[in-house]
């Protein structure tokens, strides 16, 4: 396939892509959602389980916190729905999957050459996440290296919580130098602000 | 102590970060790790902390293997990670506990030991943190989160401790003490560091990662010092221009002292 073809085939897929996000963000059926994870999975062919595996390791935990939570602030007042919270589980692994697979097929970058300010976004973003990716594999080498015995419940919490804390400050530190530095560059329209 | 054989090892989907890296480690040995940036040197102490398991090659500590399926073996997992430590190149990724008593403590609170508070307290005082106990490590200065993290590995009484690139983050005082107390610590030591000057301070015997990522070199560090075409070839030296007044000159040197 010659590269414009490419392009204009991965620029197809980002729509479609875009329209099956706001699809799956409107319907409420969770029959459809729940067809439309299966759909995720069979398009997945022998990868399946391995995105499954993804699946349940990104959003699991954040899923049960907050299905949890849901079912203990409803059910004293009877309003707890077990159809809503499927649904929104559904929803959330459809959603996910969805990106997944999306992230693995199609070059992002490629796809929108059409614009030079979301390259600009997406060259950005990309950058942090590996530059975070690198700080969250230090942060949890540095744990294994200083565990001698099974960490309890409090270390593993104290951990998590300096780790995201440290995460956070680093995110926002990078992005404040990123932005100075384009400004520096001549990336904004300064005088457009006077 | 240590003995690695034809360790190989390339992330997935990523380059190839060591190559064909076989070399020993006697009690009581002083090493200084030395390579241009990207050869590999983090890696390889990850390696020797097992941290990081090889793609290929054999790695023995005490004549055992070290693999995860060993590390996983609770006696020998606890004795390793006791007696191997890590000092990682970043200070922050190791701090986590509220306070750096608690910081300290972690290890020796593991091991369930009896008598944390005086092993902290000395510690402690060895660092010069005792003032600093109740506060948060994440408040001090990058040169007191160094020395927090060192009093946090002592404190188990390692035997082996390894340094990844422990003076990139402390000013010139701070590098003056870290020097001392490391040529006065009785441990076997391996420091990657890149700063060719500091290497003499750090120890006796030098290994070298070239850009190709193998041992360029694995012997005496005074010999290497004064082998020009080898730091050449390690890109551990650079040649520029130097202006002298009026006078202009090309030579080769080291950068130092970060």
């Amino acid at each position: 396939m010659r590269p414009e073809q490419r392009a204009l085939v991965e620029r197809a897929a980002l729509l479609g892509y875009l329209a099956a996000v706001v699809a799956l963000t409107s319907v409420h059926d969770v029959r459809v959602m729940a067809a439309a994870q299966a759909l995720t999975l069979a398009v997945a062919g022998g990868r399946a389980l391995g995105l499954m595996r993804r699946l349940v390791v990104a959003v699991g935990p954040f899923c049960l916190v907050v299905s949890a939570s849901y079912a203990v602030l409803t059910m004293p007042s009877g309003q707890f729905s077990g159809g809503y919270l499927v649904l929104v589980n559904l929803r959330v692994a459809a959603l996910t999957s969805l990106t997944f697979l999306f992230m693995e097929r199609v070059n992002l970058a490629r796809a929108l050459g059409f614009s030079r300010g979301l390259l600009y976004v997406v060259n950005l973003a990309t950058s942090q996440a590996l530059t975070l990716r690198r700080v969250v594999e230090d942060y949890r080498l540095a744990l294994r290296a200083r565990t001698l015995a099974r960490l309890g419940l409090r270390d593993r919490y104290r951990h998590s919580a300096a780790s995201a804390a440290r995460l956070l400050a680093k995110a926002m530190h990078q992005s404040g130098e990123i932005a100075l530095a384009m400004r520096a560059r001549g990336f904004f329209d300064d005088s457009a602000s006077r | 102590m240590i003995r690695l054989t034809g360790i190989r090892h390339e992330f997935p989907d990523g380059p190839r970060v060591l190559e064909d890296i076989s070399f020993a480690v006697d009690p009581g040995e002083k090493l200084v790790l030395l390579g241009a940036n990207g050869t590999g040197k983090s890696t390889l102490l990850r390696v020797l902390s097992g941290l990081v398991t090889p793609t290929a090659g054999d790695y023995r500590y005490r004549g055992r293997p070290v693999t995860p399926a060993a590390l996983k073996d609770r006696e020998f997992g606890r004795r390793f990670r006791r007696e191997v430590v890590l000092l990682f190149q970043h200070p922050d990724t190791m701090l986590f506990n509220p306070t750096v008593y608690e910081e300290i403590a972690f290890g020796p609170r593991q091991l369930r030991l009896p008598d944390i508070d005086e092993r902290v307290g000395r510690w402690a005082g060895v660092f010069g943190l005792t003032d600093h106990l109740d506060r948060p490590p994440f408040s001090l200065s990058g040169g007191e989160k160094q020395k927090v993290c060192l009093a946090a590995l002592l404190v188990l009484e390692p035997d082996l401790l390894l340094l990844d690139e422990p003076t990139a983050h402390l000013d010139p005082r701070s590098v003056g003490w870290l020097v001392d107390f490391l040529s006065e610590l009785k441990v076997t030591l391996v420091v990657a560091t890149h700063n060719l000057s500091l290497a003499p301070e750090l120890g006796e015997r030098a290994l070298v990662l070239g850009e190709d990522h193998r041992l360029l070199y694995d012997g005496d560090l005074g010999s290497l010092l004064g082998d020009q075409e080898r730091l050449v070839a390690a890109n551990l030296v650079h040649i520029h221009r130097h202006r002298h007044g009026a006078i202009e000159h090309r030579h080769f040197h080291s950068h130092d002292w970060d």
